[in-house]
């Protein structure tokens, strides 16, 4: 059941991560258009061999419903498919798969999945300020009747810093928590992030005492655990095995997915600490036919560092309890022997809103096609790559191969 | 910029919680089909799906299932909460609850540990918030602090808000219209001189023989601007004096509506209620909502939200 592998990314472009205020500023259809251009080349297609699009709803610029359509007219293509997806930081991963998913089922055979996450620019009597107010709950829906503006926001629950501080604390009286294990997630992926240069981070590295010395946000979590929010935007291209046959770089073939998600509030998950890309993981291992053991890299979502230290225990990496004995005891670097996040993972590459997730994707495809320059693992073959939206709400997870 | 602390706005389904927390009892649903326990509020049970769902009082005590203490407000107007001690509280029903740990130390904080319910009352009108604090603290009935108590008052009775004072600028706002105003006769003579001095001289206004016939209210009706400005001759006796502020500007206005005519002859009166409070780096912005009523209808003829600045 599920994926044959009969569908691979062969091209990607993203946008290099920059301050919102020093990024240029486009309008979102334009973005799409430049990063489908870029994405085409890095592939060696055409626009015509396009058929197929998926991109995101929620905080689409130009239009917030029919967003495909005005996608598909403004890059002048004609799709057999067309999907939004609203899955928050996993939204890269879920386009990944879907796209595979359609091209396995013959319903197209080139797709473009696309997140721009650029600011556009404001319109002359638009007020910066008021569209700073209107986002000032973030991704929390005020609106009646929701659970969340109703039980969460009078008590100052919000925003992602607390839910994932929360599901920390609980790992912490369960398990134990060491700071240090914590820390150097941080301090390795901004070792890999030297060795790329779009990194938002490039030029600054980090030590342990560095992230611990940093400012407390919500305990246990320091800034430098956290991820920056950054411009920036992407686009992959999923192709059939014919397409990808005539591409330019080893494509990465899909072989194996999951996805899974049961709640917005961790509060109300089974188990804080039991994440959902435990189901997700074993449903793409299980598709793949491969082990943890088998892969070469894993680019791990990685908005907090304690997103991580799950996701290496709940996709099977290393058992329940054991993760931070694990990360001590390694070194997670490219040039180390569980190279994670070599691209710097988000916490030093940069988070462009959904579009961040998109950064590991196209690190996984870069290793996988050779293309890391400066960082590139020997024989890469076999990449896990995860998506997280939400507070550990919605995860989904790839296995991507080299054909 | 800051506003004022978000509130729960109860819906059909969730009334019955919030009430009961008013009468400072915790009630949540149990569904009648498969014996679940149901948080938050719905319609139908989250185990089963059944509709047969009953409110059920229960003790409110429960574990804490696991919290942080917050550095950086998550929220502006939730500085003076510093630290938040952000909470989930799982009840002795196994249903987990959003909420803040009160007067609990933050070394004595530690996951698992017992916790019971506060009925903290937020609001004069006895809005109340479930908050959990340890249980060898007395639980219960944590009663709401007025935060324009104890403020002086001017010799017109109005309570005297420092414009530092923010969680009195903040309690201004509650929604409750002034008195009415003194009454004025919006008369033809007053829309004619409106007419000539604005230069909108247009026949509804100003044309009573013509009005009789072609004009849907069968009279001239004043000027939607008139009425607006005749709001300086309306004393509204607002309840309070903002002080210590060195500068204050009309800002402008969030919105002006004319939702109701007010036909040659009216009597007008006026009111108006803060309906918001908020802080930014320009300054302390009160929004008055000033409304004006011909006498006798409930359909404001102006509605303005005015917003001034003070710094
Ligand atoms: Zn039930």
């Amino acid at each position: 059941m599920g994926l044959a592998g009969n569908a691979a990314i062969v091209g990607a472009a993203q946008y290099k991560p920059e301050k919102y205020q020093t990024a240029p500023q486009m309008f979102h259809l334009e973005q799409v258009a430049d990063l489908a251009h870029q994405a085409l080349q890095d592939a060696g297609l055409h626009k015509d061999d396009l058929d197929g699009l998926v991109i995101n709803g929620p905080q689409f610029h130009e239009a917030s419903v029919f967003v495909p359509a005005m996608a598909a007219e403004y890059l002048g293509i004609e799709v057999n498919f067309a999907e939004v997806v609203d899955l928050g930081g996993c939204t890269a991963v879920a386009q990944i798969w879907r796209a595979a998913a359609a091209i396995e089922m013959g319903l197209c055979q080139a797709v473009l999945c696309v997140i721009p996450a650029r600011m556009a620019p404001l319109a002359p009597n638009e007020d910066p300020a008021w569209m700073a107010q209107a986002m000032r709950y973030g991704g929390h829906s005020t609106a009646y009747g929701a659970p969340e503006a109703e039980f969460d926001l009078p008590y100052g629950h919000m925003g992602q810093n607390t839910g994932y501080a929360m599901i920390a604390q609980r790992y912490a009286a369960q398990y134990g928590y060491d700071k240090s294990a914590m820390a150097k997630i941080a301090v390795d992926q901004r070792f890999n992030a030297q060795y790329h240069k779009d990194a938002i981070f490039r030029g600054k590295e980090l030590s342990i005492e560095d992230v611990l010395g940093s400012k407390l946000v919500a305990d246990p979590l320091h800034v430098l655990e956290i991820v920056m929010p950054v411009a920036g935007g992407a686009a992959v291209i999923v192709a059939s095995k014919e397409v990808a046959a005539r591409a330019k770089k080893r494509p990465a073939f899909v072989t194996g997915f999951g996805e899974r998600l049961s709640f917005k509030s961790p509060s109300y998950a089974n188990d804080m600490t039991v994440t959902p890309v435990a189901e997700a993981a074993k449903r793409a291992f299980g598709m793949a036919g491969l082990s943890p053991k088998d892969m070469h890299a894993a680019q791990i979502y990685d908005c907090y560092t304690i997103t991580v230290l799950l996701s290496l225990e709940d996709a099977g990496f290393v058992p329940k309890g054991e993760g931070q004995r694990f990360i001590k005891e390694h070194n997670l670097t490219w040039k180390g022997d569980f190279p994670l996040n070599t691209h710097g993972g988000q916490l030093s590459f940069g988070q462009a809103a959904s579009a961040g997730g998109f950064s590991q994707v196209i690190e996984a495809f870069d290793q996988i096609s050779n293309s890391a320059q400066g960082r590139q693992l020997k024989g890469c073959d076999n990449v896990f790559v995860s998506g997280t939206g939400g507070v550990m709400s919605e995860q989904g997870a790839l296995i991507l191969q080299g054909g | 910029m800051a506003t004022l602390k978000p509130m729960p706005q109860a819906t059909k389904i969730s009334a019955p919680f919030w009430q009961a927390l008013k009468e400072n009892q915790v009630k949540i649903q149990q569904c009648n089909s498969c014996d679940g326990w149901v948080f938050f509020p719905r319609n139908h049970c989250s185990h089963c799906l059944s509709h047969d769902l009953d409110w059920k009082e229960v003790s409110g005590e429960g574990t804490l299932y696991s919290y942080t203490l917050t550095r950086i407000p998550t929220m502006p107007e939730f500085a003076d909460e510093m630290p938040q001690a952000l909470a989930v509280v799982e009840l002795a029903q196994g249903v987990r609850v959003n909420t803040t740990l009160i007067d609990v130390a933050e070394e004595d904080i530690k996951v698992g540990m017992p916790v019971k319910a506060v009925f903290d009352k937020v609001s004069k009108d006895g809005e109340t918030l479930l908050r959990f604090t340890s249980v060898s603290n007395d639980g219960g009935v944590r009663e709401f602090k007025d935060p324009l108590e104890g403020l002086e008052r001017n010799d017109k009775g109005q309570v005297q808000v420092p414009v530092s004072n923010l969680a009195a600028l903040y309690a201004l706002a509650d929604n409750e219209f002034t008195p009415w105003s003194n009454s004025i006769v919006v008369d033809q003579a007053l829309i004619n001189a409106f007419a000539e001095l604005s230069g909108d001289d247009y026949w509804i206004h100003t044309d009573p023989e013509r009005a009789k016939t072609d004009s849907p209210f069968k009279t001239t009706i004043a000027h939607g601007s008139l009425v607006q400005v005749l709001q300086s001759k309306l004393t509204i006796a607002l309840p309070f004096e903002i002080t210590g502020f060195q500068t204050m500007v009309n800002y402008g206005s969030n919105r002006l509506r004319f939702p109701a005519p007010v036909p040659a002859g009216s009597v007008i009166k006026g009111r108006s209620k803060v309906q918001d409070v908020s802080v930014s780096h320009k300054g302390v912005q009160v929004t008055l909502e000033m409304h004006i009523h011909v006498e006798g209808n409930d359909r404001p003829s102006v509605i303005n939200d005015l917003v001034i600045l003070y710094r």
